[in-house]
């Protein structure tokens, strides 16, 4: 019986090694055979060697990767700071929800990324149009998130603060936005992912500098193993800053420990 | 006795109804009540009777449709007098230590941190909580939890001290324990308590007197007083023959 | 004994009317229970009022700004346009193919043709692979770390090199939208049945249900609201996607004719485009939604 069980572990464990081998080996079988079109493994890790050691268009690979950050961070900063603002407000006073709301509404549906030709038919290619898309990217989950937060807060807890006769800033500060917490993060974590995504497309179309224009630049120069190598750096930035935002959370809320 | 008592509280012709569109849904009907200083009144009825929105009203948290609340002779419409309120489930912040709970009414009146964080100790003390200051709540038992809220309303400076079911969704032990407990720290600090709750045993272990609420709506059917000393044993002759006597009084709830 | 305040003249007439009543009617209590109810709803109605005033001036304030800003100089033609051009653009463009060589509907029907394609395929595909993952370990330990490398890169990263090897057409573009989609299917589908309420679980395996058994008939159903919401996630994806690609690479499509609306310096034709977009996308997640309340019609709402 011992040994039974112990041979389906060491098969289950096997399993994902034989999946990424098979793929890697189907990578190495397809681009063994057109070179051209699909760089070998190899060819990539040279690349992104060459990469580290050489700029592209007089910008080094980190350079870039700061170019594309500092948009989504400058971004991002000022979209937590007003969004979580304004979904307070909307969700605290049923006035302001009403009068901004269905404002929301119609903007809401439109993808950020269709802002792109508007926002750069106003502001040109520089970097201000590129922090404009990203906070409107992020802009619009966080304030949806804070306000349905604010929404779902147990009415059992504003209950004791109006028997505390606590006023409505301590209320807010102290009931409202802790509890908040988990939809604000949910929020922040949409509106990352998002900001991410807007910020490669519009480098991708109007940019001198950022990974999304590494992608562009080995596009344009049928540099197949850079467009690799892009989209392998894009996917690592998104998700380190996925679990930096994690971690975050799970610092600023010491009481969560428990809750899954 | 009871003609010397001052009278701290007293609910006059009590009546609350609420309305949809079309029906009206009768919680409360014509209730009225003399609640005597440093009492510990008990007011028993059967579930969803309407005793959570009694609480509320005296709590200010809800008006009535009819009649009125008087604190110590003044008119109370919830915005002058303070009141503790201990709720049915557990209402302390996840997000706030202990500590940080209790001071959470002397936070709400401005009072400065060193002092409203001695107030805080004296009372996590008094419920037997000490050494659990910097806690969070999600590291306490049940009743702990509930002694945390308990420590808060006492921190208010309540004037009376309300509490809705608290020990409801304690298990059995711990709820003997509580009860006890309750006793204890009312003895120790002195305040008029109004106690809501279902259970018979409890209302005839723990009251001075025992308001016997009827189903809905709500109507006072009957005023108990338990001439037992404290403490209370739950298998004396006595004891028993209140229980049953209140147990054939009380209507079933649906 | 008051009457109640009254906030209408009106009422308070009535007020008047209700306390002679009072004094010749025995049963106070009911009188004054009716006029409670009728100042009750009148207070509500009130409520409502207000907020619809509010939310439509909103709206025309909003609209106002927008028309005078353009209308008065403030901001140059080029940049913006008022809405009243933007409505006249939108009905324009139904049958004219200037100025860049299709009609809006053509467009449209473009876009929402691809976005369908992958979008339907990925839901296909996606939720049962989820759902076995979730369930079957053979399964999980199989396409998941497969699945966690394709994760992180953004569908949009994919475009270059799909293009580079597909070429423009609608091949590339649905292949895009298929990724897009079918991430959020998987995942979600995947939480659903782990998160399936294991007391349902040990109630089938007492009740001698097979694994399958209890796969089909207990973890699925129970899988479904977080199915859905997979499936709206990935809508949205899809829809914003196939957006990008586009305005990347394309020759027809709604993307397509914002980005050309941009180099034409036509911003009517960026903003028709753009509501348009916004429409699409709230109408299809209306109708998933729609779909949702007839397939699990006892999700749980707050």
């Amino acid at each position: 019986m011992i040994e039974k069980k112990t041979a389906k572990d060491i098969i289950f464990s096997i399993l994902p090694v034989v999946s990424i081998a098979f793929l890697f080996a189907l990578w190495v079988y397809v681009s063994g055979k057109n070179p051209d079109f699909f760089p070998t493994p190899a060819m990539t890790i040279e690349r992104l060697n060459d990469l580290i050691k050489f700029p592209v268009s007089r910008i080094s690979v980190f350079g870039h990767i700061w170019a594309s950050l500092q948009r989504v961070l400058i971004a991002f900063g000022i979209a937590i700071i007003t969004g979580i603002s304004l979904g307070l407000a909307m969700g605290w006073n049923k006035y302001v929800h009403a009068f901004l709301g269905p404002i929301f509404e119609i903007l809401r549906p439109i993808p950020p990324i269709a802002w792109i030709p508007l926002v750069i038919l106003w502001f040109g290619v520089g970097e201000f149009p590129k922090i404009l898309l990203v906070f409107i990217g992020s802009f619009i989950p966080i304030v949806l998130n804070t306000f349905t937060g604010v929404k779902m807060v147990e009415p059992i807890y504003l209950n004791v603060g109006k028997v505390m006769k606590a006023s409505t800033l301590l209320k807010l500060m102290h009931i409202v936005l802790p509890a908040s917490v988990p939809a604000i993060f949910a929020g922040l974590k949409a509106a990352l992912s998002s900001g991410w995504m807007v910020v490669v497309a519009a480098e991708m179309i109007a940019s001198r500098s950022g990974v999304g224009f590494l992608i562009t630049r080995g596009s344009e120069s049928y540099d197949i193993a850079l467009i690799l190598c892009g989209m392998i750096i894009i996917g690592i930035v998104g998700a380190v800053l996925s679990v930096i935002l994690t971690y975050v959370e799970r610092w600023l809320c010491p009481w969560r420990a428990e809750q899954k | 006795m009871e003609s010397r008592a001052k009278i701290k509280l007293s609910l006059k012709n009590i009546s609350k109804s609420f309305y949809s569109r079309k029906e009206t849904f009768e919680a409360i009907n014509n209730v009225s009540i003399d609640v005597y200083d440093n009492e510990f009144l008990v007011l028993l009825g059967p579930g969803q009777c309407g005793k959570t929105v009694l609480l509320n009203i005296i709590a200010g948290l809800e008006t009535p449709t009819q009649g009125e609340v008087k604190v110590e002779g003044q008119k109370n419409d919830g915005a002058s007098s303070d009141v503790g309120l201990v709720f049915q489930k557990t209402a302390i912040f996840p997000w706030k230590t202990v500590i940080e709970n209790v001071e959470f009414g002397p936070l709400a009146k401005g009072v400065p941190k060193s002092e409203r964080r001695d107030k805080a100790r004296y009372f996590i003390e008094l419920v037997g909580l000490k050494g659990f200051e910097n806690a969070y709540p999600h590291q306490l038992s049940g009743g702990m939890k509930q002694r945390v809220g308990i420590a808060r309303a006492y921190c208010n400076d309540p004037e009376v001290l309300l509490m809705d079911e608290p020990f409801g969704a304690l298990d059995a032990q711990t709820r003997y324990q509580m009860e006890d407990e309750v006793l204890r720290i009312w003895e120790k600090e002195k305040r008029t308590v109004i106690f809501v709750t279902n259970n018979i045993e409890e209302a005839v272990y723990l009251g001075d007197r025992i308001v016997l609420l009827s189903s809905c709506p709500a109507k006072v059917k009957e005023i108990y007083t338990p001439d037992l000393p404290r403490p209370r044993d739950y298998v004396d002759a006595l004891f028993l023959e209140l229980r049953e006597k209140i147990s054939n009084n009380t209507d079933l709830a649906l | 004994m008051d009457c109640l305040p009254g906030f209408f003249i009106r009422k308070s007439r009535a007020c008047k009317k209700e306390r002679v009543k009072l004094v010749e009617n025995n049963d106070n209590k009911i009188a004054n229970t009716m006029s409670s109810i009728e100042v009750e709803n009148q207070n509500r109605k009130k409520e409502r009022l207000r907020l619809t005033v509010l939310s439509i001036s909103g709206m025309m304030i909003f609209l106002a700004l927008w028309q005078i800003s353009v209308g008065f100089g403030w901001i140059p033609k080029k940049f913006l346009a008022p809405p009243t051009e933007v409505l006249k653009s939108f009905a324009i463009k139904f049958y004219d193919t200037r100025p860049d060589g299709s009609t809006l509907l053509v467009h449209f029907i473009s876009s929402f043709y691809i976005a369908l394609v992958g979008f339907t395929s990925a839901v296909v595909i996606g939720t049962p692979l989820g759902l076995l993952m979730g369930y079957y370990k053979v399964f999980d330990k199989l396409v998941k770390p497969v699945f966690e490398l394709i994760r992180p890169i953004p569908p949009i990263a994919w475009i270059p090199l799909s293009v580079l090897w597909l070429g423009i057409g609608t091949t590339a573009k649905s292949y895009i939208i298929f990724l897009a989609a079918f991430v959020p299917c998987v995942i979600n589908s995947y939480t659903g049945v782990r998160l399936t309420n294991p007391v349902l679980i040990n109630v089938a395996k007492t009740c001698g249900a097979s694994k399958w058994k209890i796969f089909i008939r207990v973890c699925v159903p129970s899988a479904l609201p977080l199915v859905f919401t997979g499936i709206r996630i990935a809508l949205g994806n899809a829809w914003s996607t196939l957006v990008a690609a586009e305005l990347l690479a394309s020759t027809a499509g709604l993307g397509y004719m914002i980005q050309q609306g941009r180099s034409l310096v036509r911003p009517d034709i960026i903003i028709v485009g753009m509501l348009t977009i916004g429409l699409t996308g709230a109408l299809m997640a209306f109708a998933v939604g729609s779909l949702e309340n007839k397939v699990v019609p006892w999700r749980v709402r707050k």
